[in-house]
C-alpha cells in the first residue's frame, strides 16, 4: 500500500503564505499572553494548593465555593473535572503565597463538617511552595534553550550553519504557536505541558532534519536544478514518510487524548497538536529559511 | 555484492535478549509476589477480624506486636492462634527478604500510579547558623536576614552565600563563631561541615522515624545539598504522616520562673504600653511600680470571678491606636476595668495556681505583643515566653491558651532519651486513667541530671517542651532518681504512638521546611493505570496493525521489531531500576509510535531504490545505507531535546523522558539490526525476485 508516490506539490510557492499566517498567529499567541500578563501557570509553577476530591453523591461547585468561603477561601478557585468515577471531581484551587501546613486538613475537615451525608475521597493534593515554583519555572527555560542550542551545534557540524539556523527557528515557531494556542486557549501550564513542549521540539526537530537531510542529499544530486526545485522535490520525496510516520504517533496520541484519563488529558492535547504543527513547520518553516537565505545572502548558488 | 555474515548480529541480539530477559524476571516476581502478599494479607485479616489496611501497614512494623491489638485473642482457639503467629512470622522474616529482594531490582511504581505521597522538604540552614553561634546581636540577626534571603536560589551554596554576607558586612566570622583565635577558613570549614552533617543526619532521623511508622517501600533521598524528599507509597494517612515528618522534635525540659518575677514582667509590659499610649509620664513610673508589685499578686486573684462578667469585646484599634501590627481580629475579649490601667494584664487570665491563661480570642494580641521588639527587651535574659501545645479547658468550660514563662536554658534536652515509648494511665490517677501517655527512659547522664534537677527543684513546676510548645508542666514533687518521666496531655492513642516514634528518633538538627508535597489517592492511581494500560494496549494494536497494512511482509518485520523494543525498553527500566510513571507510560506509546520511524524510513528508501530498478538484494543495501545517515542525524537530534529534558525534570517528567531516550536508542537499534537481519535472511535464503514491502 502506498498513499504517495511521485507527488509534485509545489510547497515552496506558498512558503509567504505559510509564512503569513504563522506569524499572524504567534502575534495573536503574544497579544494573548501579553493580555494575560504571561501564562496560565498552573501550581507547579505558580505554587499554591490543589486538592481533588471525589464525592460519594454528585456535588455543585456553588456547594463547595459556600463552604470554602465560610473558612476565609472564598477566592479558591472550585472546577468541575471529568474522572474515573460516574460523576465529576471537584478540583480546589487555594491560592496561597506561602505553604500552609494546616490548608488542607482545613479544607477537608470544613467539606466533611458541613455535609456530613456526601462522603469524599480525596484523589490527589499537590502542594508547591513559591520557592520550587520559581525555581522549576528558571530550569523550565533552561532546558528549552540549552536543547535548543545543543541542537544548533549538532546540526550545524551536520550540516551547514544555515540549516542548523532553520532547523532552530522551525523549532522556536512550534514552541511560540504551542505556547499562544495554550494562551489563548486558556490552558494551564504545568509541568507535564512544559515537558510535552519539549517533546514537540525533539519531534519537530527529528521531523526537520529528514527533509533536510535529503535536501543536502539532492543538493549533490540534481546539480541542473534551482534551489528552489531542490527543496521542493526533496520535501515531495520525504512526502510519505513524513505522512506515515505522523499519522501513525497521531493515531496513538488520539488513543491516548481519549482513553489517557483526565490526568494526562492537556498533555496529549498538547503533543497532538504539536505533531501536527512540527511537521507543518518542517515544510513550511525550516525549509523556506534556507530558501530565503540563499535569496538574501544573494550568493550564486542556484545551479549547484 | 557479497553475502553479509549475520552471525554477529544474531549474537548480539540474543545477547541483549538475555540481557533483558535477566533484567526483567524480578519484576515478574515481584509482581506474583505482590499478589501473594495482598493475599496472605487478605487471610490474615479475616483471621484476625482487622482491617486490611491495618494489617498491611502494621506487618512492617518490627515492634508493634499484631497479637497486643486482635481483640479475643484469648478467645481463639489454639490452631488459629498458630496460623496467625506463623503467617506473621512468615511476612516479617523469610517473605519480606524474599519479596524486598526482588523489589530492589524490579521497576518501581511511580507515586501516581499506586498512591502515595511525596514531600520535599528543605533543611533550615540558617536557623542551624544561628544555632551555632556562640554569640548573637542585632548585627548578627541582620546578617542571618539576610542569607536567608539569598537563599531562595537553590542552586546557590549556603556556605558561599555565608562568606559573602560577611565579607560584605565587614565583619569577622570568629566574632560569632567558634573562638576568637580561629581563622575564617577554619570556621568555614566548621559551618560547611556542620552544614551537611545536619542534612545527612536528618535525613537518617526521618528514615528512622518513617521505618517506625510502617510504609512498606519507603524511598528517602537527597536532592541537592540541603533538601531531601520523601517518597511513602501507599501511604493511608497523609495527615499523619506530614505531622511525623514535620516535627523537629527538639525536647527539652525547662524550669518555670519563679511567679514573682512573672507578675513583674507583666506589670513591666503594661508600663510600657501605657507610656507608649501617652497614659504615663516618666516621673510617676517609679511610685506606679512599687504600687504595681504590692498589688499585682493579690488584685490579680481575688479579680478572677470578676473577670468573666466584666468583660466587653473591643476592637484592637482603640486599644493600641492602631500602631500595632496584628492580623485582623475582630474583637478581643477584654476586663474593662482593667484595660485602664493594666492593658496588657487585661488580656490575661489567672485560673489559678499561678497560671496565665489567655482566652483563645485574646491569643493573637497577646502574642504580638510579646513579640515585639521593645518588650522582647523588657524580658530578662535568662527567661522566655512560651505558649502551650493546645488551648486548654478553664475552670468555666472555657478554652484557653496557657502563657508560660520558663527559663531559657533547658535542664535537659532529648538527646538524654534512651527510649520512649506509649502507656496507658492507670486508674488511681483520676486525671489520665485510660489516657495515653509517653513514657520515658532516659539514659544514664541523663538519670543523673534529671534526678538532680528534680531533687533541687521540689515543688517547683518543670515543663516538657516540645518544638517550643509546652506539653505539659508538671510540680516536681519528689526528687527523681530512676530515670523515667512521662509526658501526658490529651493525645489519642496514634498522637502518642507517633510523639514517642519522633522522640526515640531524635530530634532533627535544623527545622525542615515543607516546601513541596504530591499526595495521590489510590482511587486515582487505579484510574490511571487502567487508562494508562488500555490506552497502550490499543494504541500498540493500532501501530503494528497500520505497519502490516502499509508495508505487508515487511511491515510484520517492523512489528517483531516494535515488540523487542517494548521489551526493551521495559528491560532497560528494571535494569537501572527505574520508576513507571503515567507520563512514563505515554513516553513509552508515544515511543511505539514514533519508533516506527526508523523503520518507515528504511521501507521509503528501499521503495525508491526498487522503483529506480534495482534488484531486491541491491535496493536494501542501498535503502539501509542512505536511511542510516538520516536515522543519525535524526534521532541524535531528538536525543539532545531527551536528555534537556531529563536534566530539568523532577519525579514524573523525569520518567516520561528517560523512557524517551530509551525508546530512541532501542528503536535504532532494532530497525537498523533486528529488521535488518530478518530482511538478510530471507534475501540470502529464498532470493525473492521481489519483496513484499
Amino acid at each position: 500500500m502506498e498513499f504517495f508516490r511521485k507527488t509534485n506539490i509545489n510547497f515552496q510557492g506558498k512558503r509567504r503564505i505559510a509564512i503569513t499566517c504563522s506569524s499572524l498567529f504567534i502575534l495573536a499567541g503574544l497579544v494573548s499572553l501579553i493580555v494575560r500578563g504571561g501564562p496560565n501557570y498552573s501550581i507547579d509553577f505558580s505554587g499554591g494548593t490543589g486538592i481533588t476530591l471525589r464525592f460519594a453523591k454528585p456535588i455543585s461547585e456553588g456547594q463547595v465555593r459556600s463552604i470554602l468561603n465560610e473558612i476565609k477561601l472564598g477566592d479558591s478557585e472550585v472546577k468541575t473535572i471529568a474522572g474515573g468515577g460516574s460523576h465529576p471531581d471537584i478540583l480546589i484551587r487555594v491560592k496561597e503565597t506561602a505553604v500552609e501546613t494546616g490548608t488542607v486538613t482545613l479544607v477537608e475537615n470544613n467539606i466533611r463538617k458541613a455535609i456530613p451525608d456526601n462522603p469524599f475521597e480525596v484523589l490527589q493534593i499537590e502542594k508547591v511552595g513559591p520557592k520550587v515554583g520559581k525555581e522549576l519555572k528558571g530550569k523550565a527555560v533552561w532546558a528549552m534553550v540549552v536543547s535548543l542550542i545543543g541542537i544548533l551545534i549538532y546540526l550545524a557540524w551536520r550540516f551547514e550553519f544555515k540549516f542548523a539556523v532553520g532547523a532552530v527557528i522551525a523549532t522556536a515557531h512550534d514552541l511560540l504557536v504551542m505556547m499562544g494556542l495554550f494562551s489563548i486557549m486558556n490552558l494551564e501550564m504545568s509541568l507535564a505541558i512544559v515537558a510535552a513542549f519539549l517533546t514537540i521540539a525533539g519531534y519537530s526537530i527529528n521531523d526537520t532534519v529528514v527533509v533536510y537531510d535529503r535536501i543536502r542529499e539532492n543538493i549533490k544530486k540534481l546539480r541542473s536544478a534551482t534551489f528552489f526545485d531542490v527543496i521542493n522535490i526533496s520535501i515531495n520525496e520525504t512526502l510519505s514518510r513524513t505522512i506515515l510516520t505522523g499519522s501513525t504517533t497521531l493515531m496513538v496520541l488520539i488513543v491516548l487524548f481519549f482513553l489517557g484519563g483526565q490526568v494526562i488529558h492537556d498533555f496529549s492535547f498538547a503533543l497532538l497538536i504539536g505533531i501536527l504543527v512540527g511537521t507543518y513547520s518542517s515544510i513550511f518553516i525550516a525549509a523556506p529559511i534556507l530558501l530565503e537565505w540563499e535569496q538574501i545572502s544573494g550568493t550564486k548558488r542556484k545551479k549547484m | 555484492m557479497k553475502k553479509r555474515n549475520p552471525l554477529f548480529r544474531i549474537i548480539l541480539i540474543a545477547v541483549l535478549m538475555i540481557a533483558a530477559v535477566y533484567y526483567l524476571y524480578p519484576t515478574i516476581r515481584f509482581e506474583q509476589l505482590k499478589k501473594v502478599e495482598q493475599t496472605k494479607f487478605a487471610t490474615l485479616a479475616s483471621l484476625t477480624g482487622l482491617p486490611v489496611e491495618k494489617i498491611s501497614r502494621d506487618a512492617y512494623v518490627g515492634e508493634i506486636d499484631l497479637r497486643d491489638s486482635i481483640p479475643g485473642w484469648d478467645g481463639m482457639d489454639e490452631s488459629a492462634r498458630r496460623q496467625i503467629t506463623e503467617d506473621l512470622q512468615d511476612l516479617k522474616g523469610p517473605f519480606r527478604e524474599t519479596i524486598q529482594g526482588y523489589r530492589s531490582k524490579a521497576i518501581r511504581r511511580g507515586l501516581d500510579l499506586q498512591g502515595g505521597m511525596r514531600l520535599v522538604l528543605e533543611v533550615d540552614l540558617v536557623k542551624l547558623l544561628d544555632n551555632l553561634a556562640q554569640r548573637k546581636d542585632e548585627k548578627f540577626d541582620n546578617m542571618l536576614e539576610q542569607i536567608r534571603s539569598q537563599m531562595t536560589d537553590p542552586e546557590v551554596e549556603f556556605f558561599d552565600v555565608v562568606k559573602r554576607v560577611f565579607a560584605e558586612a565587614n565583619i569577622p566570622l570568629n566574632r560569632y563563631f567558634l573562638t576568637s583565635r580561629s581563622t575564617e577558613s577554619e570556621i568555614l570549614k566548621y559551618i560547611n561541615e556542620e552544614a551537611s552533617d545536619a542534612v545527612d543526619r536528618s535525613l537518617e532521623i526521618l528514615r528512622n522515624r518513617i521505618d517506625q511508622f510502617g510504609v512498606s517501600e519507603p524511598n528517602i533521598t537527597k536532592q541537592g545539598s540541603r533538601r531531601i524528599v520523601i517518597e511513602l507509597p501507599g501511604v493511608q494517612d497523609p495527615e499523619r504522616a506530614r505531622q511525623l515528618i514535620g516535627k523537629t522534635a527538639l525536647l527539652e525540659f525547662k524550669l518555670l520562673a519563679d511567679p514573682e518575677m512573672y507578675s513583674t514582667l507583666i506589670d513591666r509590659v503594661d508600663r510600657f504600653l501605657r507610656k507608649e499610649k501617652g497614659l504615663e509620664t516618666e516621673s510617676d513610673s517609679l511610685a506606679e511600680t512599687q504600687k504595681a508589685d504590692t498589688d499585682t499578686t493579690t488584685k490579680a486573684r481575688t479579680d478572677t470571678t470578676q473577670h468573666v462578667s466584666q468583660d466587653t469585646v473591643v476592637n484592637l484599634k482603640d486599644l493600641f491606636g492602631g500602631e500595632t501590627q496584628m492580623p485582623e481580629t475582630t474583637g478581643v475579649s477584654i476586663d474593662a476595668n482593667l484595660l485602664k490601667e493594666a492593658p496588657f494584664k487585661a488580656l490575661l487570665r489567672d485560673i489559678g495556681q499561678d497560671i496565665v491563661a489567655v482566652p483563645t480570642a485574646n491569643y493573637a494580641a497577646v502574642n504580638n505583643i510579646i513579640h515585639r521588639k521593645e518588650v522582647q527587651e523588657l524580658i530578662p535574659k535568662n527567661v522566655e515566653f512560651l505558649w502551650s501545645n493546645t488551648p486548654q479547658p478553664g475552670p468555666g468550660g472555657e478554652l484557653y491558651w496557657i502563657l508560660y514563662l520558663v527559663k531559657s536554658e533547658p535542664e535537659l534536652t532529648g538527646s538524654a532519651v534512651r527510649d520512649a515509648k506509649v502507656d496507658i494511665g492507670s486508674g488511681y490517677n483520676p486525671g489520665s486513667s485510660g489516657m495515653p501517655y509517653v513514657a520515658l527512659s532516659l539514659n544514664r547522664d541523663g538519670a543523673r541530671v534529671f534526678s538532680e534537677v528534680t531533687g533541687a527543684n521540689v515543688g517547683k513546676q518543670l515543663s516538657i517542651v516540645l518544638d517550643n510548645k509546652v506539653r505539659s508542666a508538671p510540680v516536681i514533687k519528689t526528687k527523681i532518681p530512676s530515670g523515667n518521666a512521662e509526658i501526658t496531655g490529651n493525645f489519642t492513642m496514634d498522637e502518642a504512638k507517633d510523639l514517642a516514634i519522633v522522640l526515640r528518633a531524635g530530634a532533627l538538627p535544623a527545622p525542615v521546611e515543607e516546601i513541596e508535597e504530591r499526595t495521590v489517592g489510590p482511587s486515582l492511581g487505579e484510574d490511571s493505570i487502567k487508562s494508562g494500560t488500555i490506552s497502550f494496549v490499543v494504541g500498540f494494536f493500532l501501530v503494528v496493525l497500520s505497519m502490516a497494512i502499509y508495508y505487508r511482509l515487511s511491515g510484520l518485520y517492523a512489528d517483531i521489531a516494535l515488540i523487542l523494543n517494548l521489551i526493551y525498553i521495559v528491560a532497560t527500566m528494571a535494569g537501572f531500576h527505574a520508576t513507571l510513571t503515567l507520563p512514563g507510560i505515554a513516553g513509552i506509546i508515544l515511543t511505539v509510535g514514533m519508533a516506527i520511524d526508523s523503520n518507515v524510513l528504511i521501507f521509503e528508501r528501499i521503495r525508491e531504490e526498487l522503483r529506480a530498478g534495482k534488484t531486491v538484494r541491491a535496493a536494501i543495501e542501498t535503502g539501509y545505507a542512505r536511511a542510516f545517515v538520516t536515522i543519525m542525524d535524526s534521532q541524535i537530534t531528538t536525543l539532545i531535546a531527551g536528555v534537556a529534558l531529563y536534566q530539568f525534570g523532577t519525579g514524573p517528567i523525569r520518567g516520561f523522558a528517560l523512557t524517551l531516550i530509551i525508546g530512541i536508542i532501542s528503536s535504532m537499534f532494532t530497525a537498523i539490526v533486528v529488521v535488518r537481519v530478518i530482511q538478510d535472511f530471507i534475501v540470502n535464503k529464498y532470493d525473492p525476485k521481489t519483496l513484499s514491502i
